[in-house]
């Protein structure tokens, strides 16, 4: 089911952020958007995955679902070794063989799984990264929010980010909504592109992109 | 030549500092060369030979030490708990925050004379012990939990991690270094005023009534050596904690 963002509203004190803001989502696609920095993407994202309250309006197609985030830093537990980490989020859901299974799978996957026992501080801001992205698959989420997952990385590393989750991905299509202000990265990784603008802000542009395929 | 620096930093330095003001206090105490005022170094070491070969000296130590911990511990179990749940929850912590300032603006004195009346002379120094150390570890675990990294528990909340989850992976460790630096603060306050409270409370076997035993007979040097002995224990518990801490990695 897709997500439908209806006529949202959000101030902050006088500051007005969204204003019935519309905003369609398909599901097990990759839509990112697109926007300049201090636009409200963020909060957009954020009232998504229920970590802010908005003032009016309605949200279809989130009920029950179950969401993974990557954040623009890491947001790992610093005094836990990176598959801690991971396990912290699945004890919920699974039983503790399964827990193992899923984190070795996960860390694998983004290549980190000699680092397993490390922790955060004795990873680069590459490798924390990853691990995030790794938590985030391992989560069985319906949807998937990343906040401008990649900024401050120089480019190889994001190139590499960028592949590791598009391999991800594939394996596991999930609902991934992705918030940038970066067009190469939205047109690398996107299905969809929403570039969005203006007070209040609104879409200014849908473009469909085949950059994966 | 050596720089600044390095001999700052050197043992034998330290050692001299202590020999410097230890000769300091023989010079004064030969200035004033009356030894019920000031006693000399020596006089205060003899003193204090006289009092560890006898056996009440090392039970009297026995008994303090156990009132300290015993006082302490109680302080660090509730302070702990009851911190963390006062960190958690406003309504707690609005209902705990007036007793905690009430405490600790209370002079330790008036609590010492109320306890005198409550409690056996035994137990008076234990309830300051506590009195006086709860308050330190309570404040410190709030402010712990209060400094909570906000980005985790967004985290936390996003990926529906159940609260006790949160609290043993999130808040206990935020929480770590401020109840060592907490502990580490108390255990120096609850040594003084536990002995305080035994000068007052008497009970037979403590420092606090050998301090006040001295003072009565005019035996300055005996003063002098039990102080001594205060702060060595001090010293040394501070030290083990210390130690403890490090090797836990707290």
């Amino acid at each position: 089911m897709e997500i439908e963002v209806k006529d949202i509203s959000k101030k902050y004190g006088n500051l007005q952020v969204l204003r019935n803001f519309n905003i369609k989502l398909e599901e097990k696609r990759i839509s990112a958007i697109l926007g300049p920095s201090g636009c409200g993407k963020t909060t957009l994202l954020n009232i998504i995955s229920g970590l802010e309250k908005y003032d009016s309006g309605s949200i279809i197609g989130i009920e029950n679902k179950k969401f993974s985030y990557i954040f623009q830093e890491d947001r790992l537990l610093p005094w836990s070794s990176v598959e801690e980490n991971i396990h912290f989020v699945l004890k919920k859901d699974y039983k503790d063989q399964e827990i193992i299974n899923i984190t070795d799978k996960y860390l694998k996957i983004v290549g980190l799984e000699e680092y397993r026992h490390y922790y955060p501080n004795q990873l680069s801001g590459g490798m924390k990264q990853r691990v995030a992205i790794a938590r985030a698959f391992a989560y069985p989420s319906d949807i998937l929010l990343m906040d401008e997952p990649f900024k401050g990385l120089d480019m190889e590393l994001k190139k590499n980010l960028i592949e590791a989750f598009i391999s991800l991905w594939k394996k596991d299509k999930r609902t991934v909504i992705f918030v940038t202000h970066d067009m190469d990265e939205a047109m690398r990784l996107a299905d969809y592109i929403f570039i969005l603008g203006g007070k209040p802000l609104a879409i200014k542009e849908k473009v469909v992109t085949n950059a994966k395929k | 030549m050596k720089s600044f620096i390095t001999w700052k930093n050197n043992k034998t330095f330290k050692a001299w500092v202590i020999v410097f003001w230890t000769l300091v206090w023989g010079i004064v105490s030969l200035l004033i060369n009356k030894e019920i005022y000031l006693p000399s170094p020596i006089s205060t070491l003899k003193a204090f030979t006289q009092l560890i070969i006898v056996v009440e000296f090392w039970k009297s130590i026995f008994m303090s030490v156990f009132r300290v911990m015993f006082g302490f511990i109680i302080s660090c179990v509730l302070g702990i708990s009851i911190g963390i749940v006062c960190g958690l929850n406003r309504l707690f912590y609005e209902l705990f925050n007036p007793l905690i300032i009430s405490i600790k603006s209370t002079p330790v004195i008036s609590f010492i004379i109320i306890a005198l009346i409550w409690f056996e002379s035994d137990n008076v120094p234990i309830f300051i012990c506590f009195l006086m150390c709860f308050p330190v570890i309570w404040t410190n675990v709030v402010e712990g939990i209060r400094n909570v990294d906000n980005n985790l528990l967004e985290m936390a909340h996003v990926y529906n991690v159940k609260r006790y989850m949160i609290i043993k992976k999130i808040y206990i460790p935020s929480v770590i270094p401020y109840i060592s630096a907490a502990i580490t603060m108390a255990l120096g306050l609850g040594w003084k005023v536990t002995v305080a409270a035994e000068v007052l409370s008497s009970p037979k076997y403590s420092i606090g009534k050998h301090l006040y035993d001295a003072k009565v007979y005019l035996e300055a040097p005996a003063v002098f050596a039990w102080t001594g002995v205060i702060i060595i224990l001090s010293f040394g518990f501070e030290f083990l904690f210390k130690y403890i801490f490090k090797k836990l990695k707290l």
